[in-house]
């Protein structure tokens, strides 16, 4: 792979994600207008709003224009940075994602960590070991894939919160130390689905791995233990792995909105929930788009990172 | 005084197996995989090991490792220049395999790690022994111009898919006699190769052991590629030698109705084109050979005397033969 190979191959994947930001964005631009009847009148419903307000609402989403015409201001201003203002809020709705980034982007690395440790930490050693290992771990695997997140948060919540009262059940905290403290049971709550979803991932790709002849042949030359197990193994499979982190960081986003709701959180997720419930669509728009970046960045960056991984992922299509 | 003339004052066998029983689990439920196996290979010589799938012999050339089936049971004898590997612990049969004996494998895109570069491949086993990085680069070098890779110094920065199957497997032979073994172990080498390139290769390893004077043991289910490279070939049949001759006789004069049975289901490369003669039934494994001979349900010279016992190995003109009635076997 040389650099003048590459350079096209990383354009072609930044125009991909470009592509699919665009079309998403069409998407949720959109489904403001499937709205019945008059978009405004009906996500503003309940609010008492006077008639200029109204117009200057209309003129702000570009409801007053075509649709064509409304998405491209509407994208313009995006682009810039502008997503509109809060219903509620009334602020900026770029700010006020800007404001509560901090503790969901916490939130979610802290858990993607604890996730991502254990999940193929335990992978490893059940695809190592086999027998009883395997089997236990399969079975946390399942249970755990099967726990919805607010199951775990409740759990959660009532043994270590209230009932043995280590951690706080409630808020964000202040300074990195309490923050983390505070984001504690948020985060393994998060991490609980995603670990075994890991697991499982993970200790297929370990097996196939330990399976391979090239294993058996690496012992025959006398490399063992943990050099077998990390030169021949674990960097093998790295590929496989570093997919399902991709899809599983994004999907974290997602999940922010029912966690940050039950341990009071004020994240992107709580805002996303409320916004909802207020109708307050700038803000639901904004967290919509905000969410397909996310998902697209972290996809593009794992699939550039792939053919550093695995050399025989070439670049540029199939060439054998 | 080199090593091996220092070696050459005791001079034990490159590789040694005496009587390797081989089985999977215990009582009722147990599964017999090797049955009294007995191989020698001396030093520079080069010894094949011939039989059909699942007759055991890469079971037999992996023993020689050490590198048996999870959960098998290993009784007899297998020394490797001195060195018994049976009782060997962990640390023993790392460094055995380290600097005594190497493995070359039947697929190279296979036995290679896809995802490391070749010079890494060369030099990991060095790199393991304790030999500085810079010192095993240089051995690595030395060995692929030796095995003829062109540009052997840009091939230890490239990735094993950049090479041809032949290429490859010449990387692997150069791997293999990077830790200057006693006894290299080609478990069908040349088998997932093109014909012009097998014979290359054969030479090739052929070149690098007499060279080197280490003993080879070829484990293949070509008959006459056995008989053209070996100085002695072993046939296995169901876990059991069967029969040992020098590579010459053994297409002059098979002693076993097993070996000559195989001889006539071969093509000829040379003069008339004659009827090949399949071989009734199909090949066994150990633990469903028939009592007695393990070949008697599908050899045409079988009696009743073939299911009384396993029959014992005795000369018959210059090989060994496991046979009741080896004189009735005329080509």
């Amino acid at each position: 792979m040389t650099a003048r190979t590459l350079a096209p191959w990383i354009g072609k994947r930044a125009l991909g994600a470009v592509l699919t930001v665009l079309v998403a964005s069409v998407l949720i631009y959109g489904a403001l207008r499937l709205v019945p009847g008059d978009p405004v009148l009906a996500v503003t419903s309940g609010r008492r709003l006077t008639p200029d307000q109204i117009t200057a609402l209309r003129h702000a989403y570009g409801l007053d224009k075509g649709f064509a015409q409304g998405y491209l201001a509407w994208i313009g201003d995006a682009l810039q940075l502008n997503l509109g203002r809060s219903l509620t809020y009334q602020t900026s709705v770029t700010s006020l994602i800007g404001s509560r980034l901090g503790v969901s982007g916490l939130l979610i690395a802290y858990s993607a960590v604890l996730a991502i440790a254990v999940g193929a930490g335990v992978a490893l050693v059940s695809a190592v070991k086999g027998g009883l290992a395997d089997r236990i771990a399969t079975v946390a695997a399942s249970l755990t894939t099967a726990t919805p997140p607010f199951v775990a948060a409740i759990v959660l919540l009532s043994v270590f919160a209230v009932g043995l009262g280590w951690f706080p059940s409630t808020g964000a905290g202040s300074g990195l130390t309490d923050r983390l403290w505070h984001l504690t049971l948020p985060a393994v709550a998060m991490a609980i689905a995603a670990f075994g979803v890991l697991a499982r991932v993970g200790n297929a790709a370990f097996a196939d791995e330990l399976g391979r002849e090239h294993v058996t042949a690496a012992r025959s030359r006398g490399v063992d233990g943990a050099a077998l197990i990390r030169r021949h193994v674990v960097r093998n499979a790295l590929g496989p792995l570093l997919t399902v982190i991709g899809v599983l960081v994004a999907s974290l986003f997602v999940g922010t909105a029912v966690i940050e709701t039950a341990f009071g959180l004020d994240g992107v997720g709580s805002l996303l929930v409320t916004s909802v419930s207020r109708r307050d669509f700038p803000v639901v728009q904004g967290i919509a788009l905000f969410g397909v970046l996310l998902f697209v960045v972290v996809n593009t960056l794992v699939d550039l990172a792939l053919p550093f991984i695995d050399p025989r992922v070439t670049v540029g299509g199939p060439r054998r | 005084m080199t090593v091996l003339e220092k070696e050459s004052a005791i001079r034990p066998d490159a590789l040694g197996i005496d009587g390797l029983t081989l089985g999977i689990g215990s009582g009722a439920s147990a599964v017999p995989l090797l049955d009294g196996v007995t191989v020698r290979v001396g030093r520079g010589e080069t010894v094949g090991l011939v039989g059909e799938s699942g007759s055991g012999k890469s079971l037999t050339a992996r023993a020689a490792l050490g590198m048996f089936p999870r959960g098998a049971r290993a009784t007899g004898a297998v020394t490797v220049a001195g060195v018994d590997v049976l009782a060997a612990g962990r640390a023993a049969l790392r460094d055995l395999r380290r600097t005594r004996a190497s493995m070359i494998f039947q697929d190279p895109r296979a036995a290679i790690n896809p995802v490391r570069r070749v010079g890494d491949y060369l030099t990991e086993g060095l790199r393991a022994r304790g030999v500085p990085s810079r010192e095993a680069a240089a051995t690595a070098l030395e060995l692929l111009e030796q095995v003829g890779i062109r540009d052997p110094r840009g091939a230890l920065r490239r990735h094993p898919h950049e090479f041809s199957g032949g290429m490859l497997q010449r990387v692997v032979i150069a791997g293999a006699l990077s830790t200057e073994p006693d006894v290299l172990l080609a478990d069908e080498p040349t088998t997932a190769l093109d014909v012009t390139t097998q014979a290359e290769v054969i030479a090739l390893l052929k070149e690098m052991q007499r060279t080197r004077g280490t003993g080879m043991l070829f484990v293949t289910h070509d008959l006459d590629l056995a008989a053209a490279i070996c100085d002695r070939v072993y046939v296995m049949y169901a876990g059991r030698i069967v029969e040992e001759a020098a590579g010459t006789a053994l297409f002059s004069a098979p002693a076993h109705p097993y070996t000559k049975a195989l001889l006539e289901a071969s093509p000829p490369v040379h003069g008339d084109r004659t009827e090949i003669k399949a071989i009734k039934g199909r090949p066994r494994s150990l633990a469903e050979a028939p009592s007695g001979c393990a070949f008697r349900d599908r050899c045409p010279l079988a009696g009743d005397d073939c299911a009384a016992s396993v029959p014992a190995t005795r000369a018959h003109g210059t090989s060994a033969v496991a046979c009741v009635r080896p004189e009735e076997v005329a080509r």
